[in-house]
C-alpha cells in the first residue's frame, strides 16, 4: 500500500500542496480562519469545474476554447430563466445543463463530423457563444435569481464547508467513474493516445470525440450555473478569465497534453496548488494581477519539468 | 500534400482564392453601399481601411507562424506590452518618437523569440507554450503600467494618426501591405522563406535536408512579435494613447481578427502553405464586413458571432473545396 502511494505520479503535488497549506497557516494564522478556508473552498469547488472541463477535451487529444464562453452563455441563460420566466432552480438547473451539452456537441459534432481542427472550431464558437450572450443580454447582468440558489451560493453543510463543493464533488465523481468504469471512458483514452489505432480496434472515434466535448461542455455549464450562486447574480462577464486556469490545472496535474492520459487526483492537486497561491497573494498583500504571472510561469514549468522527464531513461520516466 | 502535385499548382491555388476573396470583396462593397448608408463615405472608407491596416498586420503576425504548423495566442499580450514599451520611453524618457517605435519592435521581436526559444527547447507545442506567455507577458505589463495608459506622447506621434490620404485612405493600411509584401517575398524568393516553408510542410523532411528547424521556428516567432507590436503600436497611433485593456483582457480579442485572415486566407493550419495576397485580402473582407454590420445597427454583439460564424464556414468551405478536389488537403 505504501509503495503504491509512493509511486504515484501525484506524490509531488500532493507535497507541495501540503507544504503550501502548512506555510501559509504558520506565517498567516487568518488563513486558518473559518471564513478563509470557506472562500478557498468555494474557489476550489468553481476552479475544479472549470478544470475538469479542459481535462476531458484534453483526454482525447483536444482542447477547447470555448470552455468559458459556454459557461458565460450558460450562466446567463440559467439566471435568465430565473430573472425574466421565472423558472424554479431546479428546471433552470437541468436547462442550464442541457444547454452546456448541447454546446458542446456542437464542437464535437463539428470537430469529429467533418475533421476540422478543434483549435479553429472552438475558437469560433468561443466568440459565437460570446456574441449570443452579450447580444441576448446587452451585457447586462440578471438579478433577479431564485432565491434558492442564492442561498445556496453561500450555504455550509458543516463548518467551513460551503454547500457549492457538492456539485463539484458529484461532477468528479461522474468524471471519476466514466474515465476508469466505463468502456466510453477508455475510448476516449484510447482515441486520446492513438486515434488510428483506436480506430482498428473497432473503436467509433466520432463517438468518443463528441462525447468528450459534451463532457466538457456540461462541466463548464455547471461552472457557469456554480459561478452565478457565488456571484448571487447572471453575469454576463462569467467565463472571461478561465482560460489560463482551465489548461494550467491539468497541465500541472500532469494531464498529457497529447492526450490518452488523465490524472484526476493530480488535476484536484494543481486546483488545490494555484488556489493556495492565489490565496496566498491576498493574505500577503500582493498585486491581484501576479496571479496570471505566476499561473503562467507555473504552466512553462510543468511542461518544462514533462519534457524532462521524457528525456529521462525508460524506467524513471514513472517518477 | 497529395503525391504527383506539382508545386507549379500552387501559385494558381493561390490566385483563385485570391480572386474568389475579391469577388466576395466587391459584392460585399456593393450590397453595404446600397443597405448601410454612409458606408461609402469617405470618412468611413478612411476609418475601414484604418482598422483593415491593424487587421492585416494580424493576420499577418499569426500567418509567419502557422506557415511553420504552430502559432502563437500571444499576439495580443506582446502587441500591447509592446506598444505600452513605447509609450513608457516616450512619456517618460523622451524618447524620440522614431527610436520609441523601433525599440517597441525590437522589444516585441524579443518577446516572439523567447516563445519561440521555450518551444524549441522545450520541445513543447507552441499552443501552451504562447497560451503560458500570454499570461506572463500580460500580467508583468499591467503589474508594471499599474494597469494605466500612456497619454503624454509627442505631438509628432498623435500628428500621426490623423493622416488621411485623398480624403478616405488611411496610411496605415499602405504600411501593412508593404510590410506584406517585404513578407511575400522573403518567404517566395529567399532561402529564409523557403526553409520556413519547408520547416512546416515536413519538418523531418526539413532536417534531413539540412534546415535547421528549430531555428526557423525561432525566427517565425521573433517575426510574429515584431508584428504583433507594430500592431499595437498602429493601434495605439489610432487610439492617441496607449491603453493597456486595448486588446481585451490577456490580449484574447485579437484572436479573433489573428486567426480569421490568415485562415480565409487559405494559409494551412498544419503548416508548409502561407499565402500573404490571400491573406491581405481575407483581412480587407473582414473589416469590410464588421464596418458594414456595424452600420447596419446590427449590434457589436451580433458582429462577433457573425465573425465566428464566417470563420467556422471558412473551414468548412475549405474542407469540402479539398475533399473534392481529392487533394487529402485541409485545415
Amino acid at each position: 500500500m505504501a509503495k503504491s502511494i509512493l509511486r504515484q505520479e501525484w506524490l509531488g503535488l500532493a507535497v507541495i500542496a501540503v507544504l503550501g497549506f502548512v506555510v501559509m497557516a504558520t506565517l498567516r494564522p487568518s488563513f486558518l480562519t473559518p471564513f478563509n478556508l470557506f472562500v478557498l473552498m468555494s474557489t476550489f469547488a468553481l476552479a475544479t469545474l472549470i478544470a475538469l472541463g479542459q481535462m476531458v477535451t484534453l483526454a482525447v487529444g483536444q482542447l477547447n476554447l470555448s470552455l468559458g464562453s459556454v459557461g458565460g452563455l450558460v450562466a446567463v441563460s440559467f439566471a435568465g430563466l430565473m430573472d425574466v420566466w421565472h423558472w424554479s432552480a431546479a428546471p433552470s438547473l437541468m436547462a442550464g445543463l442541457a444547454l452546456g451539452a448541447l454546446a458542446g456537441a456542437l464542437n464535437g459534432i463539428l470537430i469529429a463530423q467533418f475533421e476540422l481542427s478543434a483549435f479553429i472550431v472552438t475558437l469560433a464558437t468561443l466568440a459565437m457563444f460570446k456574441g449570443l450572450n452579450l447580444a441576448l443580454t446587452k451585457a447586462q447582468p440578471f438579478y433577479h435569481i431564485d432565491r434558492i440558489v442564492s442561498a445556496f451560493g453561500n450555504a455550509s453543510i458543516g463548518g467551513p464547508i460551503p454547500a457549492v463543493l457538492i456539485p463539484t464533488v458529484m461532477a468528479t465523481a461522474v468524471v471519476a467513474f466514466i474515465f476508469y468504469r466505463l468502456p466510453i471512458g477508455r475510448q476516449i483514452l484510447a482515441v486520446g493516445g492513438n486515434s488510428s489505432a483506436s480506430e482498428l480496434s473497432g473503436i467509433s472515434n466520432k463517438r468518443a470525440v463528441i462525447t468528450a466535448h459534451v463532457m466538457s461542455g456540461a462541466l463548464a455549464g455547471l461552472a457557469g450555473m456554480v459561478a452565478v450562486a457565488r456571484l448571487q447574480l447572471g453575469q454576463p462577464t462569467i467565463g472571461e478569465d478561465w482560460l489560463i486556469s482551465s489548461f494550467a490545472a491539468p497541465v500541472i496535474g500532469g494531464v498529457a497534453l497529447t492526450g490518452g492520459h488523465v490524472s484526476i487526483v493530480g488535476t484536484l492537486l494543481a486546483v488545490v496548488i494555484v488556489a493556495l497561491i492565489t490565496q496566498g497573494l491576498v493574505l500577503f498583500a500582493v498585486d491581484p494581477f501576479y496571479v496570471q504571472l505566476v499561473l503562467g510561469g507555473l504552466i512553462l514549468v510543468a511542461v518544462g519539468l514533462n519534457s524532462l522527464r521524457s528525456l529521462l531513461p525508460i524506467g524513471y520516466s514513472s517518477l | 500534400m497529395a503525391v504527383g502535385r506539382s508545386s507549379r499548382s500552387q501559385p494558381n491555388e493561390e490566385a483563385s482564392t485570391a480572386l474568389g476573396l475579391l469577388l466576395l470583396i466587391v459584392i460585399a462593397f456593393a450590397v453595404f453601399s446600397w443597405t448601410a448608408t454612409g458606408f461609402a463615405s469617405p470618412y468611413n472608407l478612411y476609418t475601414l481601411t484604418r482598422t483593415a491596416g491593424l487587421n492585416v498586420l494580424l493576420g499577418l503576425a499569426m500567418m509567419v507562424v502557422i506557415a511553420t504548423g504552430g502559432l502563437d495566442l500571444s499576439v495580443g499580450a506582446t502587441g500591447v506590452a509592446s506598444a505600452m514599451f513605447a509609450g513608457y520611453l516616450m512619456q517618460d524618457f523622451r524618447f524620440q518618437m522614431v527610436i520609441a517605435i523601433v525599440a517597441a519592435l525590437c522589444f516585441g521581436g524579443a518577446l516572439g523569440f523567447c516563445n519561440g526559444f521555450v518551444v524549441v527547447f522545450a520541445r513543447v507545442h507552441s499552443f501552451i507554450v504562447t497560451l503560458a506567455s500570454m499570461s506572463i507577458i500580460f500580467g508583468a505589463m499591467i503589474v508594471l503600467t499599474k494597469a494605466e495608459s500612456v497619454r503624454d506622447l509627442p505631438a509628432s506621434f498623435l500628428a500621426l494618426g490623423k493622416i488621411r490620404w485623398f480624403g478616405y485612405l488611411s496610411p496605415m493600411l499602405i504600411v501593412s501591405v508593404a510590410i506584406g509584401a517585404l513578407i511575400a517575398i522573403m518567404l517566395r524568393w529567399t532561402d529564409l522563406g523557403r526553409e520556413i516553408l519547408a520547416s512546416g510542410a515536413s519538418s523531418r523532411a526539413a532536417t534531413l535536408s539540412g534546415v535547421r528547424v528549430g531555428s526557423r521556428i525561432i525566427t517565425v516567432h521573433a517575426l510574429s512579435g515584431m508584428l504583433a507590436a507594430a500592431a499595437g503600436v498602429m493601434l495605439s497611433i489610432r487610439n492617441g494613447a496607449m491603453v493597456p485593456s486595448m486588446a481585451g483582457n490577456l490580449g484574447q480579442e485579437w484572436l479573433l481578427p489573428a486567426f480569421l485572415a490568415p485562415v480565409l486566407g487559405g494559409t494551412l493550419l498544419s503548416g508548409g502553405r502561407a499565402w500573404v495576397l490571400t491573406t491581405v485580402l481575407a483581412a480587407l473582407l473582414v473589416t469590410e464586413l464588421t464596418s458594414g454590420m456595424l452600420l447596419m445597427a446590427i449590434g457589436e454583439f451580433w458582429v462577433q458571432f457573425a465573425l465566428g460564424s464566417v470563420l467556422l464556414l471558412a473551414v468548412l468551405l475549405e474542407k469540402g473545396r479539398s475533399t473534392l478536389m481529392g487533394t487529402g488537403e485541409g485545415i
